[in-house]
This record gives structure tokens, sequence and C-alpha cells, in this order.
């Protein structure tokens, strides 16, 4: 019998969100048969950025995320390039390499160990880890290992925010990536830091994060068939190797649908629009392309049909993935299968990817070589800067024009600037066409053992590493709530 | 978990003696012999996450050493939605029998109000969702302390800038509570460590007229630059030279970044040539300010000229001063 858990929020994520998730019995067998992500906070970041100084973008596009800064100021920094018609020099393209790779070593060991593992391993036995749900945890003695490492996970992930201060200046909110290149110059001493940092953690991922993702695949090998979602995968691509308008890079571009899991299309960024039909935004701007589009809210309580401050991105109106497992697949490196594990795994094994080349960069650096030239994008230029953030594909579309009180003196401003963050991909709600979003996609058929406590949905929702925090609430199938276990009393 | 006294005193002591506080222990020991601290709640508005992100590179020699420290030994974070372990119910419940006694409130984040707040709801209660907005303005009024952490909670920050389009409020104008602020955009962890600690131990910390604690807000960055003698740089990158012709705030910035450094001591913003040789050489944003990030918009523009007593130029070509004394130009 179907019965109904409110579970909010859903925690050990980025943001404000809520998954709404109906569970029957279908074949003798509890589980999810519905599913509605709800992205719960909209700050307006596109608004903001118009009319500001183009310079300003890296640093205000930083605070849309403090867990992936580094991805937001390079995407504006490109973008603000692009529309300027210029690439940075060589020493800035590795530099700004180190930082980002710095920042995704940071952010995967962070959400393995602090955010994900907490759905497996019982954990340390004070606030903030302790009480939680204990349902199905630590099916293997062995898991111990996973729990003395957590501590260690601590450790490891500050230092590589160390690693990256050394050139970004602080972390997060660095001061060292901005348009036209990168401020810091590489001393000796500078790469010798580095590398010392970088060192310790291929150490760590090597011999810890990489066999503990391992273990947790091989105890937990029935979520090898669950979570898979629409299997279509998106990666702009990251970590350029050259300096030409179209760099090689360590992890490709390209697109891959499900109807054909083993070919990479070239991807084309005219393919995508954002729909709204089920978002809290006005019908008049569906389906545009991120260069035009536009964003104007409208009130949840005038839209009642629509249950997200997220968008919907659709590629060829197809939902799409991102993340490590997509970038890992479309670069032919990891290929097992799409699963809440495949994503532990492909997370896992593209962090050794990207340290072991980030050695290789560092020897290339030059000592002491100048790489920045500050670049002013001329009026009326567009601009598009693709990169990723540690948890998937990261867009920046943005227009110039002439100046504005916040950006005076003749100076460019932002005319539009539209963004599509990861998540926006990954946990968007239904489409105009009524396609689901693929974590949605991804909890539909997810088995629950227990409803009031459905630690499987967490660990749905967890596996693609969502820049957000999630509620989850578990309705009857005809959406109505019939009880409320565990009712939130007054305070 | 309860403070342990031991690590708690070790810390205070050593931060003490590292602030020149000494005077500040004897009221420190007295309250440690009495309490064990009250619990913490933290509470995430519309916010980037960044400040817990800061909180969890906290590095120092003295305890809490670290985040896994601060959390097993120092505080009892009861309630923190990135970091606890609990979800859903059992974590509200968390929350309300922390709200029920004696308890310090934390709010990283500004308070969207428009839609009655439904740009950013933050759990659910009876199958209702509540908006960050209800939540401070139900909790604020029982804590004992209430902190903002950052700047978005101290003063609105980044999330209402022009053309504030969710209509941010900082914590204290959303709750009519007086708060103390611990800004940054995102903090330092020693700035929410050392206030946190202060607050546990019972001890109010003296505040400016902005509500930041005076002992790590009471100077600019510029008065504690290395840079602040230096010549004027005419581009970024330019190492050790004064940026303030290039849009540098720390004229009229309140922070100790300066001499206390980030991420572990091994650089931050403007950028020293310290003695491992780092150096960033960009600009200070003005983060820890009301106001910010559109009183300082555009980001690259200047304060204008900077008074002769606060900028003393040393046009090192010429100075036999520093050529004799063999400092680099």
């Amino acid at each position: 019998m179907a019965q109904i858990t409110i579970v909010d929020p859903v925690t050990r994520i980025e943001g404000h969100m809520k998954v709404q998730v109906t569970i029957d019995t279908v074949g003798g067998k509890q589980q999810v048969t519905d599913a509605q992500c709800t992205g719960t906070q909209f700050r307006g970041f596109e608004k903001i950025l118009a009319g500001r100084d183009t310079k300003d973008a890296p640093y205000v596009t930083q605070r849309i995320c403090g867990v992936c800064p580094v991805s937001h100021a390079t995407a504006a920094s490109i973008a603000l390039e692009h529309a300027a018609g210029v690439t940075v020099p060589t020493n800035a393209r590795i530099l700004r390499n180190l930082v980002l790779g710095a920042n995704f070593i940071q952010s995967h060991i962070l959400h393995f160990y602090l955010l994900a593992a907490l759905d497996y391993i019982t954990p340390p036995a004070s606030a903030p880890w302790t009480p939680t749900w204990n349902v199905d945890l630590m099916r293997s003695s062995s898991m111990s290992q996973i729990v003395t490492n957590f501590v260690t996970a601590v450790t490891m992930r500050r230092e590589a925010h160390e690693m990256a201060a050394i050139f970004a200046g602080r972390m997060p909110g660095l001061s060292g990536i901005q348009a036209g290149g990168f401020t810091a110059k590489p001393t000796s001493s500078m790469i010798s830091a580095f590398t010392g940092y970088l060192n310790t953690l291929i150490n760590f991922i090597n011999n810890n994060y990489v066999p503990d993702a391992q273990l947790l695949s091989n105890t937990y090998s029935d979520y090898h068939s669950i979570g898979k979602g629409p299997g279509n995968l998106i990666a702009y691509g990251v970590f350029d190797l050259d300096d030409t308008a179209n760099p090689a890079k360590l992890l490709k571009r390209g697109v891959v649908y499900n109807t054909a899991p083993t070919s990479v299309v070239t991807l084309s960024t005219a393919n995508i629009t954002e729909m709204v039909t089920n978002s809290w935004y006005d019908n008049s701007t569906n389906n545009l392309n991120p260069t035009k589009g536009t964003t104007i809210t409208v009130d949840p309580a005038t839209k009642t049909t629509a249950y997200s401050w997220l968008k919907a991105p659709r590629y060829k109106n197809l939902p799409c993935e991102a993340g490590p497992l997509a970038r890992m697949w479309v670069n032919g490196s990891y290929r097992t299968g799409i699963s809440v594990m495949d994503r532990h795994m492909a997370r896992a094994l593209e962090t050794q990817k990207v340290a072991d080349a980030m050695l290789g960069w560092l020897s290339s650096l030059k000592v002491g070589a100048s790489e920045y030239t500050p670049v002013t994008a001329p009026f009326s230029k567009a601009g598009e800067g693709l990169t990723e953030a540690p948890r998937g594909a990261l867009g920046h579309w943005l227009t110039t024009a002439a100046s504005t009180t916040l950006a005076p003196n003749g100076t460019t401003a932002i005319g539009n600037y539209q963004i599509i963050t990861p998540t926006c991909w990954n946990a968007s709600p239904k489409d105009t066409n009524g396609v689901r979003g693929p974590i949605e996609q991804a909890l539909i058929g997810t088995p629950v053992s227990v409803a009031a406590q459905p630690v499987e949905v967490l660990r749905v929702v967890h596996s693609f590493d969502p820049c957000m925090s999630c509620a989850v609430h578990v309705m009857r199938p005809d959406g109505k709530p019939v009880t409320v276990i565990n009712a939130q009393p007054e305070f | 978990m309860k403070v342990t006294r031991r690590d708690f005193f070790s810390y205070c002591t050593g931060a003490a003696a590292t602030l020149g506080l000494a005077s500040t222990l004897a009221p420190l020991e007295k309250a440690l012999a009495a309490s064990s601290g009250p619990p913490v709640i933290w509470i995430k508005g519309a916010s980037c996450t960044g400040c817990t992100v800061s909180l969890a590179n906290r590095i120092s020699s003295t305890a809490p050493v670290d985040l896994a420290d601060l959390l097993i030994h120092t505080i009892d974070l009861v309630y923190h939605p990135v970091l606890m372990g609990a979800a859903g119910s059992l974590a509200v419940q968390t929350l309300q029998n922390a709200a029920a006694g004696k308890f310090i409130l934390a709010v990283e984040g500004g308070i969207p109000t428009l839609y009655n707040g439904a740009t950013c709801t933050i759990y659910s209660q009876n199958g209702v969702d509540v908006t960050a907005l209800a939540a401070v303005q139900q909790l604020a009024p029982k804590a004992a302390a209430v902190l903002s952490i950052g700047t978005c909670a101290s003063f609105g920050g980044m999330g209402a800038a022009a053309p504030n389009p969710t209509a941010i409020k900082s914590l204290s104008a959303a709750t009519g509570v007086n708060t103390i602020n611990v800004p940054g955009c995102p903090p330092h962890p020693d700035w929410i460590v050392w206030t946190i600690a202060q607050l546990l131990a019972g001890v109010t910390p003296a505040l400016d007229s902005n509500r930041r604690p005076t002992t790590l807000y009471g100077q600019t960055i510029h008065s504690q630059c290395s840079r602040r003698d230096s010549n004027w740089a005419t581009s970024l990158a330019s190492t050790g030279l004064c940026n303030g012709n290039l849009g540098c705030k720390g004229r009229q910035t309140h922070a100790d970044c300066p001499t206390r450094q980030w991420n572990n001591d091994v650089n931050w913003c403007v950028g020293t040539v310290t003695s491992n040789g780092n150096g960033t050489d960009s600009l200070c944003q003005g983060c820890t300010e009301p106001g910010f990030p559109d009183k300082y918009a555009p980001l690259f523009s200047t304060l204008g000229a900077t008074p002769a007593s606060d900028h003393k130029v040393v046009d090192h070509t010429t100075c036999m001063t520093c050529h004799t004394s063999g400092r680099p130009d």
C-alpha cells in the first residue's frame, strides 16, 4: 500500500531543491513510479549581470556557486574573450587548467566522502553526521576503510583548495582568473609548492579514493542497474591542451544519444533550448536558445502548473545527463554503464586522470612569464563560454552593450547574460513535451525498502552531485497526501 | 557532542595570544567552567554555500585545528543542511529539538522577500514548504545569539545587487533582530570559528558600527598591506606593486587578510610576495563591506585619489634606501 513521507530537506547537496516521488508496489516490488524535481531557489544572477561592466562577470558569476567558482570565472572569461576575439597566452591557459583541476579534485573528494558516502556508511557518532537514517548501511565490514578515510578526506579537500590558492589568490572566491588571462606569475617556489600538494593528493586518490569507490561499487553492485536516466550524455569538454581557437581537450566535447551509445556526435550549441512550461518563468520565453534567452519570473502562486525555478534545457529536444560520467563516456575513457555506481566510478577515475595530467602541465609552466592582458570586448558583440564544472557542462552566453550607470566612462557593459548550469541539465523539470529531466527519469523504478526512510532515493539523487539542497516529497499515486509520517512539530 | 573544555580552552588561549588579547582569558575561563556551550543551528538562505566551503578550509595550529576537529570536539553543530547526515523529517526534528532550548543561530545567505519569500524554500513542515524568510523569523528571536555568516546574511551581498531580483534583505533587516556580522565573500574560516568560539563561551565581542567584531575587522586592508608604500601598478600581474589605481578596494575594506592570509597562509586576493614566493597580484574586491558589490561597481573602478597620508609613494627606481637595502623593485 502506498504511503506518504515528506522528506524535506534532503541534505548533503549544495543549494536548495526538492524531489517529489510517488512510491507504489509494482510486480511485488515497492518502487518509485513517478518523480518531480524542484529547484527551490532563484536569485536572478542573469538580471544582476545585465548592465554591469563586462570585466565584472568573472567576479560576479563565481558567486553563483561556492563549490565551483573556478568554473564560473572560467566560463565568464572565455565568453568575454570570445566576444573580443582573443585567446589567452600559454601560461594563462595552463594556470587556469591547474586551478580548475585542483577544484575538480576538491569537489570530487568532498562529494564522495562528505556528501554521498553517508548514504552507505555508519557515520562518525557526533553531530552533524549523527543522527541519520539507518537503512541498508555497511553491507560489508570491509567498508570500515571508507569510514576511516572520511576524516582524511576532510584534510585532502582542504589541501586541494590550498593548492589552487597558490595561483588563484584564495579559495573559494578567487581573484586570479580574469578575462584576458591569469594575474599570477608563477615562480619556481609556487610551482614547487603546488607539486608537493599534488603528489600528496595523487597518493590519496590512487591509494584511497579510487579503491574506496571500487569497494562501494562492488558492495552495492545492485546499484549498477539502478538510476540510469535518459541515457543521453552531454559534455562541453574541458582542459584545453593547445592555444588554437578550437583546442584539443583532455576531456573532449560531444554528445552521445541513448540510441547509439558508442558513437559520439559533434556538439552544436545551436541545438540547445530552454523550456519553461513547468518552470516559474513567463511562457513567452519558452524554448529559446541561450543566445536569445531571457529570464522573466512569475509568482509561483500564479503559475500553479509549474513546479521549479529551474528551466529545462534540452539538446534537440532531448534531456541529457551532464557530469563526470558524461565526460568520461564521451571521451571514451569509461563506458561500463550508466547507473548510480557508474557515476561514482567515473567520478573517481576522472579525478585520477585529471590529477595525473596536472603533473605534466606543471612541468610546462614558464617561470615568471606574463600572461595577463586586460580584455575589453567591443560593443554589440556576442560571446559564448563553454567549460565544465566538477558536476557537469557549464555554459555562459552574453552580449555586450554601451555603457550604463554600473559600467560608466565608456566601458563596455553586459547586454544580456544567460547561464545554463550542469544541475539545470540534470535536475530539470518536465519540458514542454512532458518529458522528464534526467534525475526524474533516473528515480523511476528505483526500489525503496522503507518508504518513510527512502535512502535509495537519496543515493540516486546524490550520484548526480547536484548543486542544490533537495527536498523529497513522497506522494501517493493519486498525488494526495493521506498520512504524514514523522510530521514536524511547530517550533 | 559537547565542547571539550580542554580543547576549547586551548583554542581560546592560542587565539588570544595570537591576537594579543590576554585580558580576555579570565572571563573565558570562567565561562568555560560554567557551560559547555549551546548547540549551533546553521540555516542556509539564498546562498552559494561558499561560506560553508570556506569554513571547511579551517586549519590552525591551535584547536580546533580543522573542520573535523571543530565538529567533533568544539561545537555541537546539530543542523547544517550541507554537512548533516540526517535528511527530511529527522533533520527537521533535530532542528526543532535544538530550537526548544538555548541555541546559537548561524545563517548563511540573504533572505529573499519577493513573492513572500517563495524564491527560497528550505524545508517543509507538515507538508508545507517553509521559506527561508519564515524560518529565520521564527528562529532568530529565540536564539541566544544570532550570527550572520558572510556578506549576504550580513548586508544582502551579491544576491541583493541591483536590481535585487528577489528583494533580498539582510538577516537583521528580515527579522528585526540584532545580529553579529561575520562578512566576507566568503568569510575567512578563522573569522567564523573565532566568533562562534566567543559566543560559545558567553562572550560578546566588541563590534563596529556595522556589527562586525573589531578584533577581526578593525583595520583596513590597505593599512596592513605590504604593498602600501610601493609604487603604483599600471596593470595587474605587477609583482609587489600597489593596485590602488587599478581598482583595489583595500583602502575602504575592513578585514585582516594581508596579515592573516588565506588557505593555510598560501596567498590572498591581492597577493603578497611571501616567504614561499606566492603572489596573485590582483584586487581586493571590498567583499566585507556593506553595499558590496554595487558600492564598488565596476569592480575595476578606482576609489579616487589616495590621500598622501594613506600612501607614501616610493619611487623604487630612484630610492636609494631600497636599492641599498636590496629590496626588489
